[in-house]
């Protein structure tokens, strides 16, 4: 009897213990769901991670800036918003004659991502390329004579817009394997009313707003790293070419690697900075001088008597963009995304959508110095296929190729900017159908997604809203 | 009989693992105020606050929009201060709601189109003495400079401030109407937007199909808000003219209003963080206070402090930056406090005890 009970006494010891330690290692388990190597992938963009993950999550500042940078950031913040209207005004005159919009953050809506207008509704995060065939003098495009390289759509009072957009869409539907339906819209464009008869043939290239936040360190990513990627004439034989695209540097007066833009034909966020007051607002600057409308009959030498914006604004403005954070990861340890991360790399997404980048060392900008970051961008130009083409080289992009789009904050566009429409001209209505319009270099991508079960696609999908 | 208490023990087992690891899970959390309050916080915060505000908004600007339309037909001093009361009215609800402005408010661009600054006087003064006719598609076509709540105070108040009924063109009181008609109709949309699936996006935050992806998500989303107003406030709207020394720079200078937009925007906090508006219900303070109470009394001491040293300013705002530099300095001061309390410990307090 004592016996028996001795040995169940061991017994329950034993599992007692056990409980104990079971207990104590579940629990420990717990919060190290994440190696740290995937710990450190959360921080999209390293150091200048941000933790936000509702409507402001785009347009943070970096978290450990100095005082005066903070400053600085908040100069360019408030310059963002500034709406400008015509001259003569008190505050923020120059507006026009001819433009797309009154202020920076009326396209690009809480630092975030444009898209084209619904029926009845106005262009307003989107714009419209131009150009007749051939190329100027430093390999660009050549506007058309009178409009330009962009299309303005509106104008001030005794000016004309210089022509209005038509969007038309048609619509296809496609399965997957399993019955699940998706469509796909597919738009066509034409200008109409123009203010001076349009050419025979011209060319033509929607491009909607892209977010803005993260490009200071994209710009900081060393150009040895964006060309190690390069692999032009595919000499590696796996089907993915990628090729840097080299614009015109107007400040340096020389070529250069093109990194931002959906063809990536702007070298700098500067540039990039002035070049959307003189197009999009008709506000010149130190770079841009002259007025949307120069060279066109509704310009006026008078409206080109005084630069529009101050140099140092047009600085803090270049600031502001280059010190928005990056929203970090949400959810990286749930198991349905860690599995759509490895099919996103089995799909061999990642070939052009590289995950990470160090950004080079700077002891001048310490902030976007030597710092690891997950972008999920090459900055490099690929075919897309005829699908997706708009058939308007631009610089040493072909009609075809497109620059791999920054992947990171992607989930968070529905809660920042109230909608999931992707690409260069908004057609995708969400991920899955971003996805299906891949073609060209990523058509096997497409198609290794395109055979994948309904969880699998699901798990991928998981994936990128978790960006 | 053996095994039945061998089973007991593994029983156990399960059940002490299960119950430590959701122990565990909601380490931080706290045991005071559960999920569901969490929850209830969150549905307060919409009801009593965002909801409440926006459909007082929308009532308020469609009287002003019967008001105006009664003076362009009776051209009256009674009938116009009306009028100017109404806009003043339904400034309040809007700067009221500017310490949440998430949602509809940012994603479908209401915000520039009613509150776009500053008016485009020239474009205005022209499409005055234009032959057009002010359809709603022509007023929806305008651009914000010449449209939404300042537009209509520019008409209304005039240049500066004492404008008379006799001193208004039958033109004007046109285009007063279609601003104010399309007024209306962008508040009611707002106002729409969030009773039609806004504020469930908010209440069920953490769950599947909100926008939210976690609680602690939308919890963020409000703190956040009301952080940025407060830096709105001191650092933009009262700082940029401050700095300047520039009257011109004030937001609504023809009404002479900015200090009790300024005071609104306060209050807009204050409402959000006591969950109230009109009606007074859960806010987050409840969360606070079943947790710390010295953090709450701080924050509302220091809402109090601020909206106090906004009351001592005793002239209009583009006069006060010249003539009452300290009370302005003391206002400014006192939000920037309120500002970081907000971001310093009520963030962190929200990311300690929500999931």
């Amino acid at each position: 009897m004592s016996f028996r009970y001795n040995k169940h006494k061991i017994i329950y010891f034993a599992i007692a213990l056990l409980v104990v330690v079971m207990v104590v290692q579940s629990c420990q388990k717990e919060p190290q769901e994440l190696t740290e190597e995937e710990l450190n992938e959360t921080l999209s963009g390293g150091t200048q991670t941000v933790f936000n993950s509702g409507g402001g999550a785009y347009g943070q500042p970096f978290p450990n800036m100095s005082g005066n940078n903070g400053f600085v950031h908040g100069v360019g913040d408030a310059a963002f918003e500034a709406t400008f209207v015509s001259s003569p005004s008190p505050i923020n005159p120059g507006l026009g004659p001819i433009f797309n919009s009154v202020s920076c953050r009326s396209c690009h809506i809480a630092d975030g991502r444009g898209k084209p207008p619904m029926p009845g509704e106005q262009l307003s995060s989107m714009l419209i390329r131009l150009s007749v065939s051939g190329q100027e003098a430093h390999g660009g495009p050549i506007g058309i004579p009178g409009f330009g390289d962009q299309l303005q759509t509106k104008a001030i009072v005794g000016s004309k817009a210089e022509a209005d957009l038509d969007i038309k869409y048609s619509y296809k539907t496609y399965s997957f394997p399993d019955g699940q339906k998706y469509e796909l819209r597919s738009p066509s464009y034409q200008l109409k009313n123009p203010y001076i008869p349009l050419p025979g043939s011209y060319m033509v290239s929607p491009r909607v707003a892209p977010p803005v936040f993260g490009l200071g360190l994209l710009e900081a990513i060393p150009e040895w790293a964006v060309l190690a990627n390069e692999d032009v004439n595919d000499a590696n034989g796996d089907g993915i070419s990628g090729k840097a695209n080299y614009g015109w540097d107007e400040v340096k007066k020389q070529k250069a690697l093109g990194r931002f833009g959906w063809k990536a034909a702007m070298p700098t966020i500067l540039q990039q900075s002035a070049g959307a007051y003189q197009q999009d607002m008709g506000i010149t600057n130190f770079i841009y001088k002259t007025k949307s409308a120069f060279g066109q009959s509704q310009y006026k030498p008078e409206m080109d008597a005084i630069i529009d914006v101050t140099d140092s604004l047009l600085h803090a403005v270049d600031f502001y963009v280059k010190t928005l954070a990056v929203p970090a990861r949400r959810n990286a340890g749930d198991a349905t995304v860690k599995r759509g991360k490895m099919i996103f790399q089995q799909a061999n997404c990642t070939s052009c959508h590289i995950a990470t980048f160090k950004t080079d060392v700077n002891v001048a900008f310490r902030e976007i110095s030597n710092q690891t970051i997950f972008p999920y961008t090459d900055l490099l130009l690929h075919d897309m296929g005829t699908e997706l083409a708009d058939n308007r080289p631009d610089y040493l992009a072909n009609g075809q190729e497109w620059r791999t789009s920054p992947l990171w904050g992607i989930g968070l566009t529905q809660v920042v900017n109230g909608h999931n429409n992707f690409l260069h001209d908004g057609r995708a209505r969400n991920l899955t159908e971003a996805i299906m319009w891949h073609g060209g270099e990523a058509e096997q991508s497409k198609q290794h997604i395109q055979k994948l079960s309904s969880i699998d696609r699901n798990a991928l999908l998981k994936f990128l809203e978790s960006l | 009989m053996k095994k039945f208490k061998l089973t007991i023990p593994f029983f156990s087992i399960a059940i002490l693992t299960l119950f430590s690891c959701h122990k565990n899970k909601d380490e931080g959390a706290d045991n005071v105020v559960n999920q569901t309050n969490k929850k209830d916080i969150l549905a307060s915060f919409c009801i009593n606050t965002s909801q409440a505000t926006y459909s007082d908004l929308a009532n308020k600007v469609a009287l002003l929009n019967d008001a105006i339309s009664v003076f362009d037909t009776s051209s009256t001093e009674i009938n116009l201060t009306k009028c100017k009361d109404l806009w003043r009215g339904s400034r309040s609800a809007w700067e009221q709601s500017e310490g949440f402005l998430f949602g509809p408010a940012a994603t479908d661009n209401i915000d520039p189109k009613i509150d776009t600054w500053p008016v485009d006087y020239v474009a205005l003064d022209s499409v005055l003495n234009s032959a057009a006719i002010f359809t709603g598609t022509y007023i929806n076509n305008l651009d914000d400079a010449l449209r939404g709540f300042h537009p209509v105070e520019y008409l209304l108040f005039g240049k500066n401030g004492s404008k008379k009924a006799i001193e208004f063109s039958a033109r004007e009181k046109q285009y007063l109407t279609a601003l104010s008609t399309n007024l209306k109709s962008l508040t009611a949309s707002l106002s729409e937007s969030w009773n039609n699936g806004y504020a469930n996006h908010v209440i069920t935050a953490g769950t599947n199909g909100s926008v939210y992806a976690t609680q602690l998500a939308a919890y963020e989303e409000i703190v956040n808000s009301l952080i940025d107003i407060c830096d709105e406030v001191a650092n933009g709207k009262i700082e940029t003219p401050f700095l300047a020394q520039d009257p011109n720079l004030e937001e609504s200078p023809f009404s002479k209003n900015s200090i009790t937009d300024f005071t609104n925007n306060i209050k807009s906090v204050q409402n959000v963080y006591e969950g109230k508006y009109i009606n007074d219900g859960k806010g987050l303070e409840d969360l606070v206070k079943s947790q710390n109470l010295s953090l709450n009394a701080s924050i509302k001491n220091k809402i109090t402090a601020a909206l106090n040293a906004l009351n001592a300013i005793t002239v209009p705002f583009g006069e006060a930056i010249l003539t009452q530099q300290v009370q302005v300095k003391n206002a400014q001061n006192a939000i920037r406090e309120l500002k970081n309390e907000l971001d310093k410990n009520l963030l962190p307090f929200i990311k300690q005890h929500v999931i």
